[in-house]
């Protein structure tokens, strides 16, 4: 017997015949664990989703929750027998209730958990006290989205399924509906899976992150290696957190790249000496250096309020791109020359 | 999800499809048989002016609801002026009279000695009136008698499409400087297209389908030639020979329509920064003349033929109590309620199956089914009553059994079942859209919560479907009260309704006497257009 809470097992997840992701295999360990599973649009994030829900069949592999078979070839519990809550993204609301009875349909499911939760402090922390009379087709897709995230908590699941969640809440009220939620969630021990396309959402919310990429869970991590350490060349692309440079081994600890000369730091993978790699240079790698004799063309400047993201150009037209603290002293404009602080310290190597 | 435990929702909708398929089948099949020496005769005659007369007749009726429709819709969509708010609804009130009644009151108004004499004669005295007042029967009476009651449905999906036009399309015609008559055939025309084509297609069926009027004005188009053919000549082959070419003609129209459109939208959905315009006030003259068109508007298509109706019923009291009105009522309700319960049972059934099995076969036959409403109820009649007796001869009688053609032929149940046919894409399509605005994934939350498929149903379902579903019965309401050709060749003996009893005195030369049952069927037409107007003219997409 397994001791995870969910367990699945090479299950290929399949939408109207076409297989959108193949051979997947992952689990949580403990209720009330929350992952969540990132990918582009229509890689089968959704589908996903549906089919731990009970909405799509399976032909091979196995779902499990709490050692109860739900999915495999032979087998199939009905979405009603779960007890699995599934936020959809678009509007699920019903349209014959206002959302006060949209939301409380949702604490009639019989739930077996002891700790019960309460629809007034929901609807309070997802600010849907002033729509409760409205019906589902007077309120924005925001508003639907968060009266439709109350419905599934309230109903008290085994596993909340929340696909792309916030994606219609303003982006004022995101961060303060994500702390909360994290909270509320631990609080009452609901196990989450959530589906987002939404790196920094993912790495908050998640203990651990999926990353679905050409039709393959590509890697299942906590958030911190899924962003440091990247196992491929395709979820590095994906995340799109910094860029590979081609650059030579040069010995256990150093590599060395045309434009920027030697680099230390500890490799997680071993490489032999001499070695052509693809070394991966995340933004927060490089330190900014006015007296360093290492300068470097800014071609761009992003200003995220906390900080800068300098885009550089190196002699080789590689562009690289840099974190500034945005309290640096001085900001550089566009084609002035940047330095780095030499030699170039890479805490962990990641390369391919 | 389940397709193969639904086989209920198949099963359903095979039959209902094949319901459909056995009028097309048995008509297809008829055109090819022997028929009588008629046949020869007539094909070197009649024939070709039924053809001419059915085209003639369709297009004069498309060019006066062209006109009426568009201009109606197009005044009360865009401006502001007096009574705007009256006419948006009374002119709808038009579908409460049928053509055949508007074709009594037009030849009994300018008849010889006819109302208008009467009117003249009072107001004149006496005088050789006669010969100065028009008449209107012929092709001409039978073109306006279809057009002023058929122009409500270019009307209303001229409107729907008018009010729906996006703001910036005419904004931008503002913008380049164009008149009000340049963008309104340059920008605001085309881009209602669909919406009018769509109208007009309808009424084009509709035309074709009509059999009172055409049959009251003594006009040979093919559907009389259907009913003459059957009732006069006693031929049913032949009968079925001529509905071939209606077929025909229809599946023409129908590819017409449907290649006009092809897959363009030609307009946006209000939402998403596409504001609701506003109306543009009038004054002064042009005021007086967008308020004169719709008043004559109403008043030729619904408060002319109404009068002439009231007039004659207190001019002659004496046919008020030769007609049951209790007993035309209750066999009329009797009529209406069956059906209705047998339509929505289906109608429910079949899009229920095909919102939770996501079955294509189920999804074609469906589809199929739907396209009753195209084949005229003359043709429905004679080709079920072809069936039946080929039926009876071939399959039922070499078993061995009793003949079943008194079951079917000249009782309720063979009237609902052609009733069936003909109004089923009534029941189906008024459920459908009342089902495309539940998203799917409200069903899969409900499952999520605990409901079952029948919960699902049952709870959700069928409370947000209410309204649509009462729609559904007013719309086979009205079309049954005002129906005419199913109801007098498959009727049980001495089973009347409003239509039928019009239509006997009318056919009798007792015009005065149809009154009566005329009038009534405008009044309860008109109850049912009123209280379903809310849905008829929706003015927002809820």
């Amino acid at each position: 017997m397994s001791k995870n809470f969910l367990e699945i097992k090479n299950v290929d997840f399949i939408v109207s015949g076409q297989t959108k992701v193949k051979n997947v295999s992952f689990s949580i360990q403990n209720e009330g664990d929350i992952i969540c599973l990132l990918g582009p649009s229509g890689i089968g994030k959704t589908t996903i989703l549906r089919t731990i829900a009970g909405l799509e069949k399976i032909v091979n592999g196995s779902i499990t929750i709490n050692n109860k078979l739900m999915s495999s070839k032979n087998k199939h519990v009905e979405p009603e027998d779960r007890n699995i809550s599934l936020a959809f993204q678009e509007n699920s609301l019903f349209p014959h209730y206002n959302v006060e009875k949209n939301i409380l349909i949702g604490t009639e499911k019989k739930s077996k958990k002891k700790k019960k939760i309460n629809p007034k402090e929901i609807i309070s922390f997802l600010n849907l006290k002033k729509i409760l009379n409205k019906y589902p087709h007077e309120i924005s897709a925001g508003e639907a989205q968060r009266a439709s995230l109350a419905r599934s908590l309230v109903s008290n699941p085994d596993l909340l399924l929340l696909d792309e969640p916030l994606s219609n809440v303003d982006q004022s009220f995101k961060e303060e509906i994500q702390v909360e939620l994290k909270q509320l969630l631990s609080k009452s021990k609901i196990t989450t899976i959530i589906v987002t396309h939404d790196s920094y959402e993912a790495f908050y919310l998640g203990s651990k992150c999926g990353i679905i990429l050409n039709k393959q869970l590509k890697q299942f991590d906590d958030p911190y290696n899924v962003y440091h350490f990247p196992n491929s060349i395709e979820v590095v692309n994906f995340l799109n957190r910094g860029i590979l440079i081609p650059a030579k081994v040069t010995s256990e600890n150093s590599l060395e790249n045309k434009d920027l000369g030697t680099i230390q730091g500890n490799f997680v993978k071993h490489y032999p000496n001499g070695a052509d790699v693809k070394l991966l240079l995340q933004p927060e790698d490089l330190e900014h250096d006015d007296k360093s004799n290492l300068k470097l063309e800014v071609v761009d400047r992003k200003f995220r309020g906390t900080n800068f993201i300098y885009t550089l150009k190196t002699e080789s037209n590689l562009q690289i791109p840099v974190f500034v603290h945005s309290h640096h002293i001085h900001q550089h404009e566009i084609d002035e020359k940047f330095g780095i602080k030499r030699p170039i310290h890479i805490d962990h190597i990641v390369c391919f | 999800m389940n397709s193969n435990k639904l086989n209920i929702w198949f099963l359903s909708s095979l039959l209902v499809s094949l319901l459909v398929i056995i009028p097309i089948i048995t008509v297809s099949i008829s055109f090819f048989e022997e028929t009588s020496r008629y046949f020869e005769i007539l094909k070197s005659t009649f024939l070709f002016e039924y053809i001419l007369n059915s085209l003639l007749l369709l297009i004069g009726v498309l060019i006066l609801t062209f006109i009426l429709g568009v201009g109606a819709s197009y005044l009360v969509s865009f401006y502001e002026f007096l009574g705007v708010n009256f006419f948006k609804w009374a002119l709808i009130l038009s579908f409460a009279i049928p053509p055949y009644i508007y074709a009594y009151s037009l030849f009994a108004f300018f008849d010889n000695y006819g109302t208008a004499f009467t009117i003249l004669k009072t107001l004149f005295g006496e005088g050789e009136f006669n010969q100065h007042i028009p008449k209107f029967d012929g092709m001409f009476g039978l073109i306006l008698s279809i057009s002023f009651s058929l122009y409500a449905y270019v009307y209303i999906l001229g409107r729907s499409s008018f009010l729906y036009q996006s703001q910036n399309l005419i904004e931008l015609g503002k913008n380049l400087g164009f008149s009000k008559f340049k963008s309104f055939f340059f920008i605001i025309l085309p881009a209602s297209r669909p919406a009018i084509v769509a109208g007009l297609s309808l009424v084009a069926m509709e035309t074709l389908a009509e059999f009172g009027a055409v049959d009251f004005f003594s006009v040979n188009t093919l559907t009389t030639g259907i009913y003459n053919a059957w009732i006069t000549f006693d031929d049913l082959a032949f009968a079925n020979r001529i509905s071939f070419f209606l077929l025909l003609f229809i599946f023409i129209l129908f590819l017409t329509e449907k290649l006009s459109r092809k897959k363009a939208k030609y307009h946006l959905d209000s939402r998403g920064g596409f504001k609701q315009k506003e109306k543009i006030k009038l004054s002064g003259i042009n005021s007086f003349f967008a308020f004169l068109f719709c008043f004559l508007l109403f008043f030729f298509s619904f408060l002319f033929p109404l009068s002439q109706m009231v007039y004659w019923t207190i001019k002659f009291p004496e046919n008020f109590f030769d007609v049951n009105v209790m007993n035309l009522l209750l066999n009329t309700l009797y009529l209406v309620t069956l059906s209705s319960i047998v339509l929505i049972f289906f109608a429910l059934l079949s899009n229920y199956g095909n919102r939770v099995s996501k079955n294509k076969t189920l999804n074609f036959l469906s589809t199929l089914s739907i396209s009753g409403y195209a084949i005229p109820g003359v043709i429905l009649a004679v080709a079920f009553i072809t069936f039946i007796a080929w039926f009876d001869n071939n399959i039922i009688k070499s078993l061995g059994f009793l003949s079943i053609k008194k079951i079917f032929i000249g009782s309720i149940l063979g009237l609902i079942i052609v009733y069936f046919i003909r109004f089923y894409s009534l029941a189906f399509n008024g459920i459908k859209s009342g089902y495309e605005k539940i998203n799917f994934s409200v069903d899969e939350s409900a499952y999520l919560l605990g409901y079952s498929k029948r919960k699902t149903f049952f709870n959700i379902h069928i409370p947000y479907l209410r309204n649509s579903l009462l729609f559904v019965i007013i719309l086979i309401s009205l079309e049954i009260i005002r129906e005419l050709p199913i109801t007098l060749v498959l009727r049980p003996f001495n089973f009347e309704t409003f239509a039928t009893t019009a239509y006997i005195s009318a056919s009798e030369d007792m015009l005065e006497a149809a009154a009566v049952p005329s009038l009534f069927l405008i009044l309860i037409a008109a109850f049912f257009i009123t209280i379903s107007s809310k849905y008829i003219l929706k003015d927002n997409n809820e």
